[in-house]
């Protein structure tokens, strides 16, 4: 399972600390949870004591990232000595308590604070989005299965509105658990949502021409326990039990967010982050909810092109392996931060040695912006892995300046020049002028997973490889902080296409890579339904 | 006549409402004293005499005091007079009538937990009470009881009045205090506290206006002295504010374990002629109702009202005569609270309204045979369930009408009409549930 899981009490953002002073070491606190003796930190919930030991408890309001709401009072134990039921986000362990959500009071409670939910929830599971992996869902499964009794007229709210550019709300499905509005306060802190009117009249709402448009606004729609938001980028695309769940490394910026891509054989068709205590906590910005568009096959180069003509992309590798050993400094290699440091070695190594060349370029998308930062996740370098490539370029001392470049290119010192191209093209807004000054050299290799209209129209000796994706092969990425994140191949969406490392295998002159046959095959494409079509992205 | 004028000695004064008249019986001569006297002395007279809150839990008001931290950090007096239970009237009568008496007891009672900011909480709707406040916080400010260096002792309390916006849920401590601090009036989680973290986080307390008003005539009498009337728990007077079916509402003040039957038939006059007594809901609307046979041996104090399952409340007694339906009253209360759930925690925010519609059935001839089980279901698991005792204050008279007069709702489910009106009742309804109002 998905690290996120595993709740922990650091990063809760907007929660004061409760004690003034850090405690050297922090003091243990024995416990008894449904009868399983516990050691827990003082301070900690009895909600946190659950998860950290693996027990269950129901729960909407209460987010690990966030501040204690204790609205939804569905997460009621029973205290020992303590005739009321209370409810465990906003209550501290104590040494020696004992506590338990399993007595026949809790469920009888759960099952009524379940129902109070349900009365006017709408039930329209059918068409919503978050059927099955809803919270109503998984709690009536566990805690009602009762007939229900409310026979009276539902109250009736708003439907389909339109929060802002990424995010939908039905204010009829939602069970008013704060989170999106705690998120906005706490995290974004863009404070775009709040709740208007009151009693069961309350809605969630933006204020009249402040939408809720902010980089982290899809964070809003992971952490609804309900169908209440949905982000327009996936409503009724999918069914989520279609979908399997990839765990991988947002290669959208430097952060390297961990995520989990979710696909079927159509496609990706979303990412969700996981948690990563010491990377991006339990968010992930909405520029990396679109690092999944440039992997689906539509967006895809599905075979190698050599002088205009299709090829098969291994046979083109092997090919241009023969034409560049040897070359020396007539061979430039152009370089992006986007693969992973195996790919480096593997590539440098052959620059280096089969090669022979000391001209290794290191294209830097946008120069200008890439020390910004958001505050929050977001950095100017939109690379996954400029950090290991500038380790690689500086222990192998192969770094060269781009002038020099230029100039090789205008003089005919270079000939050849071999581009590790983007593998996410939106993040390079040089693209089009690199790719100019690029095809000036007489022979032109370019490696790159997406398709790109300008150079399959480039004439003269071009060679295109299709390159893996970062989800269809194993490699390792370090963020700006220098860690240190595996990615796994995990589907296949053009099983023709190679990682550079193979490329530069069959460069090498192996007879054959092996074809991925280990993982899931997404090659079928997008099949869009009509409805999609009709209604657009709303 | 048992009706004592301890509190309201000279409320029907006319001019007792200007400094003036205020000072010429007797006013701020206790503030005087009480700034010469040591703060712990005045926080032992307060524990000494017994004093319990009464706005509506009868805390105890010195041992509330007691709960402040001493941690050095500012500290806040906040008077709750956001009246709003039905049926109570008695602030409003004491604002109106004595407003330096609220304001002497407020800077007593701030010297003495050592707050230098106290703000009167009033409710939106008390516009005529709250103009009249500040005219005398005026004076008052004027004359030097306000401000830096009161008379001359060094102590410094500042007051402001601020006027919410007509929420019901205000007038809850922490509710009223998010809506004092500019926040949506919704009540916090406890812990903590109002007196370890309260308004701005900084330790907060919150009383009544007829409980700060009492601290006057607890420095003037001593708490021994205050203890002149009342019982042994239940100390002193209390302003009661009566309505409903009897000859003379209005707001008396008796001493606490007063009988309620006198009270009801020699305070207010008795019922209307020809009527006769059905039930009390003796501490306001949401104090769970008394009959006619509860009522006969029921005394006015806290411990009598907890005997009999009920409350003293905020003192706001609701006499029913038997020309009313009680299923129409409780479409009433209930209709109140529907409306005035803040809507934070789940049980209140539907059962409120769940509980309303359901009665709104009934009085239109559409209750099902389970209707009445069901309401009781549906109150028991709103009770001890919230952030604070709005879905107890709901749930409690749903309880209580429908266990105590449940043949009159059975009738109305059965026989489509109300047992003692003989028609349905066309109840009002909050516009968004599309009902008749």
């Amino acid at each position: 399972m998905a690290d996120n899981t595993t709740h922990s009490n650091t990063g809760r953002a907007g929660t004061e600390p409760t004690e003034a002073k850090p405690v050297e070491a922090p003091k243990m606190l024995k416990a008894k949870i449904n009868g399983v003796d516990v050691e827990v930190k003082a301070g900690t919930s009895i909600i946190e004591a659950f998860h950290q030991n693996g027990q269950s408890i129901a729960h909407y309001c209460w987010h690990p990232g966030l501040s204690v709401a204790g609205v939804c009072r569905l997460c009621m134990v029973e205290i020992e000595g303590n005739p009321r039921l209370q409810i465990a986000c906003n209550t501290a362990v104590t040494e020696g308590m004992v506590v338990n959500n399993a007595s026949e009071k809790v469920k009888e409670a759960v099952k009524w604070g379940l129902d109070f939910h349900l009365i006017n929830h709408p039930l329209d599971c059918p068409i919503c989005d978050q059927a099955g992996e809803c919270g109503l869902q998984d709690q009536y499964m566990a805690y009602g299965k009762y007939d229900p009794e409310m026979a009276e007229r539902k109250v009736k709210k708003h439907k389909v509105v339109d929060l802002g550019p990424r995010v939908v709300l039905d204010t009829e499905r939602c069970i008013l658990c704060s989170r999106c509005v705690r998120f906005t306060d706490e995290v974004s802190k863009s404070n775009e949502l709040g709740i208007f009117n009151r009693g069961d009249r309350a809605e969630i709402g933006t204020f009249d021409g402040k939408p809720l448009n902010n980089n982290y606004s899809t964070n809003v729609v992971d952490i609804c326990p309900v169908g209440a938001l949905t982000s327009k980028d996936f409503r009724f695309r999918q069914r989520v039990w279609f979908l399997r769940e990839h765990n991988t490394i947002c290669t959208g910026c430097s952060t390297g967010c961990n995520t989990r891509a979710f696909y079927n054989k159509e496609g990706v068709f979303r990412i969700k982050p996981n948690y990563h205590k010491d990377v991006n906590g339990y968010w992930m910005c909405d520029v990396g909810r679109d690092v999944y568009k440039f992997a689906n096959k539509e967006a895809r180069l599905l075979d190698a092109r050599v002088r205009g003509e299709w090829m098969v992309p291994s046979l083109a590798a092997k090919k241009t392996g023969e034409a560049l050993r040897g070359g020396g400094n007539k061979v430039a290699f152009v370089v992006t931060g986007q693969y992973t440091n195996e790919e480096y070695d593997a590539l440098l190594g052959f620059a280096k040695n089969e090669v022979g060349t000391s001209n290794v370029f290191h294209w830097i998308n946008n120069p200008e912006t890439i020390e910004a930062f958001d505050g929050l996740l977001l950095r100017g370098d939109r690379n996954p892995n400029t950090r290991g490539l500038m380790d690689r370029l500086a222990s192998s001392s192969l770094s060269a300046k781009w002038p020099e470049l230029v100039q090789g290119l205008t003089s005919g010192a270079i000939t050849t020049v071999v581009v590790a191209g983007p593998e996410n093209q939106s993040q390079f807004p040089d693209l089009k002028a690199k790719i100019m000054e690029l095809s000036k050299a007489a022979k032109l290799v370019w490696l790159q997973a997406g398709k790109n209209d300008q150079l399959e129209a480039l004439d003269g000796d071009v060679t295109l490889i299709p390159l893996k994706t970062y989800l269809e092969k194993d490699g390792t990425f370090v963020n700006y902080k220098g860690i240190a994140q595996t990615v796994k191949k995990g589907l296949s969406i053009v099983p023709a296409s190679l990682s550079i490392t193979e490329v530069v295998e069959l460069m090498r002159g192996a007879p054959a890579v092996e074809a991925p046959s280990d993982v899931d095959q997404v090659g079928v494409g997008r099949i869009y339904n009509e409805f999609t079509l009709v209604r657009g992205n709303l | 006549m048992a009706e004592v004028k301890y509190l309201s000695e000279h409320y029907h004064k006319k001019e007792y409402r200007t400094l003036a008249g205020y000072k010429a019986n007797g006013g701020y001569e206790q503030l005087a004293r009480a700034l010469k006297m040591d703060k712990q002395k005045i926080i032992d007279e307060v524990k000494a005499s017994g004093l319990r809150g009464r706005g509506g839990a009868g805390f105890p008001t010195g041992v509330k005091w007691g709960f402040l931290p001493n941690n050095g950090e500012p500290r806040y007096l906040l008077c709750n007079a956001d009246e709003s239970e039905p049926g109570t009237f008695k602030d409003r009568v004491m604002m109106e009538k004595a407003p330096h008496q609220l304001i002497e007891g407020m800077i007593i009672s701030a010297y003495a937990v050592g707050a230098k900011k106290a703000y009167i909480y009033i409710r939106g709707e008390y516009m005529g009470p709250a103009m009249i406040l500040e005219d005398a916080i005026r004076e008052a400010r004027d004359a030097g009881y306000i401000g830096k260096n009161i008379l001359g002792s060094g102590v410094d309390v500042e007051l402001d009045l601020y006027l919410g916006a007509g929420a019901y849920i205000c007038g809850e401590e922490t509710g009223l205090i998010s809506s004092l601090e500019g926040y949506k009036g919704q009540p916090k989680l406890k812990p903590p506290f109002p007196a370890v973290q309260g308004y701005l986080k900084k330790p907060t307390i919150v009383n009544n206006v007829e409980t700060l008003a009492a601290v006057v005539n607890i420095i003037r009498d001593g708490g021994a002295g205050y203890r002149k009337y009342g019982t042994e728990k239940s100390a002193g007077t209390k302003l009661f504010s009566l309505s409903g079916n009897v000859q003379k509402p209005g707001t008396y003040e008796v001493p606490l374990g007063y009988p309620l039957m006198d009270f009801i038939n020699i305070e207010c006059g008795g019922l209307l002629p020809g009527r006769k007594l059905k039930a009390v809901v003796p501490g306001g609307s949401s104090a769970p109702v008394l009959t006619a046979a509860e009522c006969a041996d029921a005394t006015l104090d806290y411990e009598n009202m907890a005997a009999k399952g009920s409350m003293l409340g905020s003192g706001a007694i609701i006499v029913i005569d038997d020309s009313y339906c009680m299923v129409d009253v409780l479409s009433t209360i209930t209709h109140f609270y529907h409306h005035e759930s803040c809507g934070q925690c789940t049980p209140c925010r539907e059962g409120t309204g769940w509980i309303e519609k359901i009665i709104h059935s009934i009085t239109h001839g559409e209750g099902k045979p389970g209707d009445v089980d069901l309401l009781l279901k549906i109150s028991d698991q709103m009770k001890g369930r919230t952030i604070c005792a709005l879905s107890d204050a709901a749930a409690l008279p749903v309880l209580s009408f429908v266990t105590k007069f449940r043949d009159e709702f059975e009738y109305f489910i059965r026989e489509k009409k109300s047992k003692v009106k003989g028609t349905q009742i066309y109840a009002q309804m909050h516009p968004s549930l599309g009902g008749a109002h």
